[in-house]
């Protein structure tokens, strides 16, 4: 995992934050953290192409922020998702509210 | 699983939860006795077991109702309830209730009855949810639906422990299809989210042919772990078209039943230490049977010893494994022992008594089929000891007796016989009363010269009663006279010791062995016969030169160093179409009594066990015939009764 | 595949789970008692982890309870393998952690049937 700033971010202040491989429950107080520190950017941009294995915890947090960043002006974006992202979200019904493709890789 | 593997499973299945019934029951009633928590949690382990069984096995009305009653045991297990006698009845009678279903179940027949549906609306108001509201009413809860709605919130705490909703919407998925919407609106502000929470919840549509319990078991870890409602959509159209065609698990489990039905097949379950010892029979049998094998290519003087030794021990061998199948027939009494405690409680209540009940001696081991019949005269003896013996408290301190009375049932093995015991300490036979009573049912002019023992005999008479109010326990048309035949018919005796003021003491004796016999089928003319094999001592072909007819017609022949009486059994029973000449038959060497007579057949079919039936129950007392018995091919063959013949022709005492 | 951690002091039991996972590509790690099972989480990371209940040293209930409590192993799916006279076991492995359970006596194909269950 890791949060790239590249130069345009930081004057730009679209975030970028990729999710990890390992996508589940023990991974999520790092992922919270740097969620939370994105929150009040115009802008983030979620990686979620390398995500290999994910859990119900990890797509509420997902959920929680994208909501919240909405709901504070921001706007949150996918750079990608993989197709196990894609898939739990839509088993979950969280498809919708990640603004993420029901099933198919991105 | 074929549906051969599943009906065997289900038989054993329900055999099992019969047992569990029983063992719910009197920890039920040990409970309401003061017993601990642990028997609670014996409770619920069995309650546990059938409803998981029941969905396992295709009785998924079985399952969804134990689960009702589980989950009232569950929130008494948890201290979430206190258990009172309102609970423990309740329980008692889902469990008398569920024995009802497993009863229809094996006859194949519709579930769920009025019974069924009013206690599940008294489980649901017990936990204080009535009918689910806005939900059809408990009765109509429907099981099996083509469509559900399912809801279900997980508490904060469930992802931690490892079950992931993601994991069990996708198990859901492989019931039918899903329509899932996630519910946000419990979900906290980012920065107060402990990731590990689940703060999520879930409507999901399920179309496909479920059943509650397939639903129910995806959820089955996460029980008590969120909030989970699981409701059929009903059908919009008012009438239900004709039934789909029934999905292929359905069909399975019709068919189960009806093949069980079919079969109908009664089972024994066997002590896993009985069988090992037959193993260990047959291992023994098989080693002798090798070490003879040796003596295939002739015997020599040498080995004669041997030879001898072999063939004792083949006749030991066999005695032992026919022992020992028999014993497979063998139970405790505790099965009908069971009853009592229930029964007993129940009564007394009623009756306004105080009883004790004490049981002893309930692994003695009756034959399967005396012990399917010795319940109903047993329940008699105790229904009688405390409807007519036991005294109400008052009386008892009036007698300087404790308020509480005794009722002890007591089964031993006595020499051969078993021995059963129904004892009370109550007010025992009122001597004037049934003297009174006979009188004027007309039994005897009076009471005079007549001993107590004889007296007692009385109340065996056919219609005799000596209750003074006719209770509703009494007045159900059996008498102590059926209990009597009841016991004859198991070749039984009833007697019964009392003393006035002491109590009253039923004894039942019961022949150890007496349902089945093993024996030659013999054929004379068209009949068939059987032979005791116990009995037999050899069979030999005789010619006509071994036969002496001695005055009075009688005739005699010659076997080892002795001449027998020879009883010709188409002679002695008539019986046409029998072989005539002495070459033309069979004679066997049998010992009754002590004696030896040799009996004139026409052949020997073949050895088997034979259920006696007796034939004084069903025809009349015949010399000579011990009972009757059903052969394979559905005919009637009559058991010889060798010590009658014998008798009966004046057999020589053996040597 | 995945990694699995079998717990279990009966060899013979152990041995059957340990035979079947890996017949079925699972990579499998045994121990015998709930401490030497801690010890192994800690060497590694396992994404399912099958405990016995009545264990000596350490039972799996007290296993479940002190993996629990490690952040890494928070999520992770732990089955208690328990026999159906111990149903107050369960909810004793419930109430320390654990996911769901396999009853004794299970056959290969149910064992493998569970852990797909319960891998995904």
């Amino acid at each position: 995992m890791g949060r790239k700033q590249n130069a345009a971010d930081k004057g730009g202040q679209a975030i970028q934050v990729a999710l990890p491989a390992d996508c589940r429950l023990a991974a999520q107080g790092a992922l919270r953290a740097e969620l939370l520190g994105a929150l009040d950017a115009p802008a983030t941009v979620l990686d979620g192409r390398e995500v290999a294995r994910v859990d119900t915890a990890a797509l509420q947090l997902l959920t929680l922020f994208r909501r919240e960043a909405l709901a504070r002006g921001g706007a949150v974006s996918w750079l990608g998702a993989s197709g196990t992202l894609c898939e739990a979200a839509g088993v979950l019904g969280l498809a919708h509210a990640l603004d993420l493709p029901a099933s198919v890789p991105a | 699983m074929s549906k051969v593997a599943l009906a065997q499973f289900q038989q054993v299945f329900v055999e099992e939860s019969l047992e569990g019934l029983d063992t719910m029951e009197s920890s039920l009633l040990a409970l309401d006795d003061g017993g601990d928590a642990e028997l609670v949690h014996t409770i619920f382990r069995a309650a546990h077991s059938i409803k998981g069984g029941a969905a396992t096995f295709g009785f998924p009305e079985i399952s969804s109702f134990t689960h009702e009653a589980e989950s009232l045991l569950d929130e008494v297990r948890g201290g979430k309830r206190a258990i009172d006698g309102g609970i423990v009845g309740l329980l008692l009678r889902t469990v008398d209730c569920l024995r009802g279903m497993f009863a229809r179940a094996q006859a194949g027949e519709l579930l769920d009855d009025a019974t069924a549906a009013v206690l599940r609306g008294e489980l649901a108001a017990a936990m204080g949810r009535g009918a689910e509201a806005g939900a059809a009413p408990a009765s109509a809860r429907v099981d099996r639906a083509e469509a559900w709605t399912i809801r279900f919130r997980p508490h904060p705490g469930m992802l931690a422990g490892g079950n992931d909703p993601l994991r069990l919407i996708r198990e859901l998925a492989g019931l039918g299809t899903l329509e899932v919407t996630a519910e946000l609106d419990r979900l906290p502000a980012l920065d107060r989210l402990d990731p590990s929470e689940c703060h999520l919840g879930w409507t999901i549509a399920l179309r496909g042919p479920a059943s509650r319990a397939d639903i129910a078991a995806v959820f089955d870890w996460v029980e008590g772990e969120c909030d989970l409602a699981i409701e059929p959509v009903q059908a919009a159209a008012p009438a239900p078209a004709p039934a789909p065609p029934a999905p292929a698990p359905v069909a399975d489990m019709a068919a189960a039943r009806t093949q069980r039905e079919a079969g109908g097949e009664s089972t024994v379950r066997v002590a896993i230490g009985k069988i090992d010892g037959l193993i260990n029979l047959v291992g023994e049998l098989v080693i002798t049977q090798s070490m003879l094998d040796t003596f295939r290519d002739g015997v020599d003087a040498s080995r004669l010893a041997l030879l001898e030794q072999g063939l004792a021990q083949l006749a030991r061998h066999t005695r032992e494994l026919q022992e020992s199948v028999m014993g497979i027939r063998m139970l405790p009494i505790a099965s009908v022992f069971n009853r009592f405690p229930r029964m007993v409680r129940d009564l007394s209540q009623k009756l306004g008594k105080q009883v004790r009940l004490e049981l002893v001696g309930e692994h003695t081991e009756l034959d399967k089929t005396v012990l399917e019949k010795i319940g109903d005269p047993l329940v008699h003896l105790v229904r009688n000891a405390i409807d007519h013996g036991l005294e109400p408290p008052a009386q008892r301190r009036a007698a300087g007796k404790g308020d509480t009375g005794t009722l002890r049932l007591e089964a031993s093995h006595r020499g051969g016989s078993i021995v059963v015991e129904v004892s009370d300490d109550g007010a025992g036979l009122d001597r004037a009363a049934i003297v009174a009573k006979a009188v004027q049912r007309g039994l005897i002019a009076g009471g005079d010269g007549l001993d107590d023992e004889a007296v007692a005999e009385l109340i065996f008479q056919p219609g005799f009663s000596t209750a003074a109010v006719t209770t509703d326990l009494s007045g159900r048309g059996v008498g102590m006279d059926v209990v009597r035949r009841n016991v004859a018919d198991l070749g039984g005796t009833v007697t019964i010791r009392s003393t006035r003021g002491k109590g009253s003491v039923f004894t039942i004796t019961l022949p150890l062995t007496l349902a089945i016999i093993d024996g030659l089928t013999a054929a004379v003319g068209e009949e068939h016969y059987i032979v005791p094999l116990v009995s037999i001592v050899e069979s030999v072909q005789l010619g006509a030169e071994a036969i002496r007819t001695v005055a009075g017609g009688g005739e005699l022949f010659r076997f080892r160093d002795e001449y027998l009486p020879l009883v010709r059994l188409h002679r002695a029973f008539g019986c046409p179409g029998a072989a005539q000449r002495i070459e033309d038959g069979l004679v066997i060497v049998v010992e009754g009594d002590g004696s030896r007579v040799g009996l004139f057949v026409d052949g020997l079919l073949g050895q088997q066990q034979a259920v006696v039936k007796s034939l004084e129950a069903n025809y009349r007392r015949v010399q000579g015939i011990s009972g009757a018995t059903i052969l394979a091919d559905g005919s009637v063959a009559l058991i010889v009764d060798i010590a009658g013949l014998v008798r009966l022709q004046g057999g020589r005492k053996a040597a | 595949m995945a990694k699995i951690l079998a717990v279990d002091d009966s060899a013979s039991m152990r041995g059957m789970v340990a035979f079947t996972l890996r017949g079925a590509g699972h990579e499998v790690t045994e121990a015998e008692n709930g401490q030497l099972a801690l010890d192994a989480a800690g060497a590694s990371a396992f994404d399912l982890v099958l405990a016995d209940v009545n264990m000596p040293v350490m039972d799996g209930i007290s296993m479940v309870r002190e993996l629990r409590a490690r952040p890494a192993y928070q999520g992770v799916p732990i089955l208690m393998l328990t026999t159906e006279s111990h149903t107050d076991k369960k909810m004793e492995g419930k109430a320390a952690g654990a996911t769901g359970w396999l009853v004794k006596p299970f056959d290969p194909e149910q064992l493998l049937a569970t852990v797909k269950r319960v891998l995904g």
